[in-house]
């Protein structure tokens, strides 16, 4: 235990960052013969931030290789109330957020083939699917995930992950926390929110008895108050998109989106999206823009197509489109906001209840009306999303209505976020060239 | 029709009615407000209008031809509509139905805990029937009277004792499959009592000796539409022994209600004496430890999983069935559906191929 903690501490502390200077100043050189902040293509110069991002991810996943047994590890749901566990030490895996690295190196359908063979349907959600499948190859693209010693799960993103992390548990046979918001239609009752506070304390028990010892409440405290900072940090960053040119684009938030998942409550997080904002007032300032020539603006709904972004965003980017705000990466500037460090499991409980998956269509339309006139976005691409129901149910009604109230054009483009064969290449790009058009 | 029957016959004496979506709601709150319910199960077959296409193809069958239903009007013998906290599917349906159009009426939820059972779960229960009751209060204009869901929960616990006998001593029982799902599923819309008189008669055939002399199968699934299933079953030359449909079995208790008290709170435990169904979450082994007690206890000589396509919760409890049952030697034959009117041919062909399969190696020495 002793020599596992110790290696696990060298590798994030020492080792780590050792790997990733080496790395950054290689990275340097290459960027030297380049030619560096040039910008590529139909794209604007790239972000520096994002080379900061890469280090922060590479990190997170090589300190993970040595975790289990070392310090506790916990495998956590992206909307789960991660604050409460960090006091107690715990590693965090994020089975979406490797999900999607593992779409972005293409290799869903082999792992996806996996848990196939085990008896998993292909319709079910392709980040599941990834996890499944990597949990019974153990397969990865980050060279090793740590064994769990408990898993978090919340519903507030979608039912999914309780059938999900039910099967992870039998697998891996360790306790399953399920934080269990119900479905908010309008405001959330009062007695929903003591439901949410009382199960939030009922975890503390659990994960203390996991992490053999007891929450420090000051610790707790800051933690709750970095997050509720790191959230406010990431909205400012989201708010740059407002100038025009855009700063980003929205295919950059999606990645820039993972500290505020992942590392939400530390100061790591806060300290990234400080240097992300400054750099984005700083381009905004200059009027340097995600891509060259920004013509027209949209909105994007729903998670991204993770294999196919570059391709996307680049004949987007070539068209003069820009994605300039998301429902998806909105949603994680909204609900951080109802933090409060003196009340954490009832502000906790508030915040996690109202998350964008886990309201009703009409406060989603309003979300989506509010991002189009705040960033003046005249177009909307809606991925319909085979693999995930929660975000994908309502959008054709959604669509029509945006169109007719505020005259916002739609496109419903259907793909699935993490499995590239449920994508028709050809069919995809011919409705996107003709939804272009209407722009004309 | 039937269902359509059932409402008329009950505005008569007064009472409101609400139509239900899959799958665990606690009846008797309605029975003590003189509510009457209606189920809705799809309907299967074709959805009604074009409704069903404000829903992407890749969400269930059952949801789709749900909007489709209430959309084109299907449902408009109700004053109100009620949607449990089942699924995603069914979570989205309960905002685009009653926010974007289709339904227009009142429409209720009930939000079960999907969390285990420990005492935040337990209070969460009350506090959403006491919630519930107080939007029925609304329609009906009456507030829920304790004495009367004590009553309700008794009369309820009746029609639970009879369910669970008839289906766990089904082999005792002279009906065909297709009588005996036909008088369980009308559960689904009589009036309470009318339904307890029917499965009280039912009972009564219960003989001690063995009716049934078919290869016995266990189900576990949504729910047993198409219909049709059961005749192809039946003409196959077997019959189900044991089920774990959600919309059957699943919605028996596997012990009585405590005696006395206060009655919101008996209602309140019941929910957490259910068998496991993935729906309402809970530990997937303990699910796998029933189904396989179910299907010894039941003499069973072989699985049926029978799912609706892209229905989630069921979905990713397959494989650990697969397993579970792979482990003790039991066939399984893997079905989906989609609402279908009617089985296709190469399903019924498989069904046969199956039970043939299952009753040779019965016979085998
Ligand atoms: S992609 Fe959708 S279904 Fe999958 S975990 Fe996320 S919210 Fe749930
Ligand atoms: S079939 Fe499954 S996915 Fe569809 S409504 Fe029922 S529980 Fe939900």
């Amino acid at each position: 235990m002793i020599a596992r903690r110790v290696r696990y501490e060298i590798t994030a502390r020492a080792l780590g960052p050792a790997l990733v200077a080496m790395e950054r100043w290689r990275s340097r050189l290459r960027r030297r013969g380049r030619g560096a902040g040039r910008a590529e293509g139909p794209f604007g110069p790239p972000l520096e931030s994002t080379r900061k991002l890469k280090e922060l991810t590479a990190l997170h996943y090589l300190a993970g290789r040595f975790a289990d047994g070392a310090v506790p590890v916990a495998w956590v749901t992206s909307g789960f109330p991660v604050e409460m566990l960090r006091p107690l030490g715990f590693h965090t895996v994020y089975p979406e957020n490797h999900g999607a690295i593992c779409s972005v190196k293409r290799m869903v359908p082999e792992l996806s083939d996996a848990a196939e063979r085990e008896g998993y349907s292909r319709d079910l959600c392709g980040y599941a699917r990834a996890d499944l499948g990597s949990v019974a190859t153990g397969k990865t693209p980050v060279g090793r995930l740590p064994r769990p010693d408990l898993l978090c799960c919340c519903t507030n993103i979608c039912q999914t992950v309780l059938y999900w992390y039910r099967a992870l548990a039998a697998h891996f046979r360790v306790p399953l926390v399920v934080i269990d918001t119900p479905f908010v239609y309008g405001e959330a009752q009062p007695h929903l929110l003591a439901y949410v506070a009382d199960q939030l304390r009922e975890l503390t028990e659990i994960a203390e008895r996991v992490a053999g010892r007891k929450v420090d409440r000051a610790a707790l405290v800051e933690t709750m108050r970095l997050a509720r900072e790191g959230t406010r940090l990431w909205d400012e960053c989201l708010r740059a998109g407002r100038a025009r040119p855009s700063p980003w684009t929205g295919f950059d938030s999606f990645f820039h989106l993972a500290p505020i998942v992942a590392m939400r409550g530390t100061r790591e997080c806060n300290a990234y999206y400080r240097m992300l904002r400054d750099e984005l007032n700083d381009r905004v300032a200059r009027g340097v823009g995600g891509i060259a020539d920004e013509r027209v603006r949209l909105l994007w709904d729903n998670l991204p197509i993770w294999f196919n972004l570059r391709d996307l965003s680049t004949v987007l980017a070539r068209n003069g489109f820009n994605i300039v705000c998301a429902t998806y990466t909105n949603a994680w500037a909204e609900a951080g906001s109802m933090i409060d460090p003196a009340d954490p499991e009832g502000s906790s409980a508030r915040a996690y209840l109202h998350v964008l998956l886990n309201r009703d269509l009409p406060h989603k339309i309003s979300i989506m009306k509010r991002l189009c006139r705040e960033h003046g976005a005249t177009g909307a691409i809606f991925h319909s999303d085979r693999s995930c129901k929660p975000y994908s149910i309502g959008q054709i009604d959604l669509m029509g209505r945006l169109a007719s109230e505020t005259g916002v054009k739609g496109l419903l483009l259907e793909a699935d976020h993490a499995d590239p064969r449920a994508w028709s290449e050809a069919q995809a790009y011919n409705r996107l060239h003709a939804f272009m058009e209407l722009f004309a | 029709m039937m269902r359509t029957a059932a409402i008329y016959a009950e505005r008569k004496l007064g009472h409101k009615t609400v139509a239900v979506l899959p799958v665990h709601y606690p009846r008797e709150i309605f029975t003590a407000m003189d509510v009457h319910t209606v189920e809705l199960w799809g309907p299967p077959g074709p959805p009604r209008g074009p409704d069903a296409g404000r829903i992407q193809a890749y969400a269930c069958a059952v949801v789709r031809n749900a909007l489709a239903f209430l959309a084109s009007g299907g449902a408009d013998a109700a004053d109100a509509i009620l949607f449990p906290h089942t699924c995603d599917s069914i979570q989205g349906l309960a905002t685009l139905a009653p926010d974007f159009g289709g339904w227009g009426k009142p429409a209720l939820r009930y939000l079960h805990p999907k969390g285990g059972d420990g005492p935040a779960a337990r209070t969460f229960v009350r506090a959403e029937l006491v919630h519930l009751a107080d939007r029925l209060a609304e329609l009906t204009g009456r507030p829920l009277a304790l004495p009367r869901l004590a009553e309700a929960i008794r009369l309820h616990a009746r029609i639970d004792r009879l369910r669970g006998e008839i289906l766990s001593r089904r082999a005792f029982l002279g009906m065909d499959d297709r009588e005996l799902y036909r008088l369980l599923r009308r559960g689904e819309f009589l009036a309470p009592g009318d339904h307890l008189a029917e499965l009280a008669a039912a009972a009564r055939g219960l003989g001690g000796e063995r009716a049934q002399r078919g290869v016995p199968l266990m189900v576990t699934g949504y729910v047993p539409e198409p219909a049709t299933i059961l005749d192809s079953l039946a003409s196959a030359g077997a019959f189900v022994a044991a089920d774990d449909y959600a919309a059957v079995g699943r919605r028996v208790p596997l012990s009585p209600p405590a005696d006395g008290g206060d009655p919101l709170d008996t209602l309140a435990a019941k929910a957490f004496t259910m068998p496991p169904c993935p729906t309402r979450g809970g530990d997937q082994d303990v699910r796998m430890e029933y189904l396989e007690t179910l299907y010894r206890r039941s003499e069973s000589a072989g699985l049926i999983v029978h799912i609706q396509k892209f229905c989630e919760p069921e979905l990713f409890d397959v494989p650990a069935i697969r397993r579970r049952f792979a482990r003790i030697g039991a066939p399984l034959l893997y079905l989906e559906g989609e609402m279908e009117a009617s089985l296709s041919g190469q399903v019924v062909t498989r069904l046969e191929a199956f039970v043939e399969m299952v009753d040779a190696g019965r016979k085998a020495p």
